[in-house]
């Protein structure tokens, strides 16, 4: 694994992980803003956070109430 | 003129509210480039989670740069279509449900103009987040699987260009058939997969569906030579999505009509 880990240019990788971020950071901000959710607003927060890129996704498109 | 820009500027203004403008384009970066990531460092990843006895060499032939575009459309064919789809099946529909449809057309606002601007709107969120992910993968391919000309480039956001036209027209065609956003999707990604499966079984006389425009693009790619078969299949996948986008104003304005 050490290996592995040095083996990988980060330079190359990193834009993948700060794009990531990016849409997890927004999610979040969105959330943190907002109050119409479909569900609880914390089990938004669990989808956002522990579900990799698909979380913000399936947040933006379903999370909030639509009026 | 006047009051199709109205509409459209209050389009742009509600996807920037809901973030789209933000996420999809985010969403349609890491589709396009995950796949050459993960193939580009695939002998590392298995040396190190495979647990291969010691001394294993693992060869893998390094994909050519048509063969990395084929990959990125392929997940802009699957979950970029998806994506597109969920994102715009509640557009007119869901507006139908909760009445802010009727709030609009009760001023003298016609039906051509709310159709179209909802569908430009969406059109261009699609376009410009599909060209931002086509650009990161087209990086990536020159920075570590070959030259991929700019032109090529090019030619792939035009011809790719076409059938999210399609797809994003088809979405707003069943918007104005259904009142039920998750209808629409169904139908919507329904139509897609039946498409599909008949251009498989009749793949020699429907030498132009929609559905080979990815093959063609592979094959432009590869050598680098735009065949009158990639052509001919823009020009049916534009001149549908035309005939679509007037059925729906048509559907549109019956349905109306009536109620």
């Amino acid at each position: 694994m050490q290996e592995f880990l040095e083996n990988i240019n980060w330079g190359i990788i990193a834009p993948l992980f700060f794009i990531q971020g990016l849409l997890l950071i927004f999610a979040i901000l969105d959330w943190a803003k907002a109050d119409n959710f479909r569900g609880p607003k914390w089990m938004w927060f669990c989808i956002i956070v522990f579900i990799n890129i698909v979380g913000p996704v399936v947040y933006f498109l379903f999370g909030r109430r639509r009026n | 003129m006047m009051q199709w820009m109205t509409l459209f500027n209050k389009e742009m203004t509600e996807n920037w509210r809901n973030k789209k403008w933000i996420w999809v384009p985010l969403v349609f970066i890491l589709l396009a480039i995950t796949d050459p990531l993960s193939t580009y460092y695939m002998p590392q990843i298995i040396d190190a989670v495979g647990g291969l006895p010691e001394g294993t060499i693992i060869e893998m032939p390094e994909p050519a740069p048509a063969e990395v575009v084929a990959m990125s459309l392929g997940q802009f064919s699957s979950f970029g279509v998806l994506i597109i789809v969920l994102t715009s099946m509640g557009t007119i529909a869901g507006e139908i449900k909760n009445g802010v449809a009727e709030l609009i057309l009760v001023k003298p606002v016609a039906y051509k103009n709310y159709i179209s601007a909802k569908w430009a709107a969406h059109l261009l969120l699609i376009l410009v987040a599909f060209a931002v992910g086509m650009f990161a993968s087209w990086y990536y391919i020159n920075l570590l699987f070959g030259d991929l000309s700019f032109t090529s480039f090019l030619f792939i956001l035009l011809f790719y260009g076409t059938w999210l036209l399609f797809v994003v027209t088809l979405s707003i065609f069943y918007n104005t058939f259904f009142k039920t956003p998750g209808l629409v999707a169904f139908f919507s990604i329904l139509t897609i997969v039946v498409m599909s499966i008949v251009t498989q079984i009749f793949g020699t006389y429907l030498e132009w569906s929609p559905n080979n425009l990815s093959n063609y693009i592979f094959e432009m790619v590869r050598a680098d030579d735009i065949s009158s078969q990639l052509v001919g299949t823009s020009i049916v996948t534009v001149a549908i999505s035309i005939v679509l986008l007037i059925l729906s104003i048509y559907i549109f304005k019956t349905k109306e009509l009536i109620q």
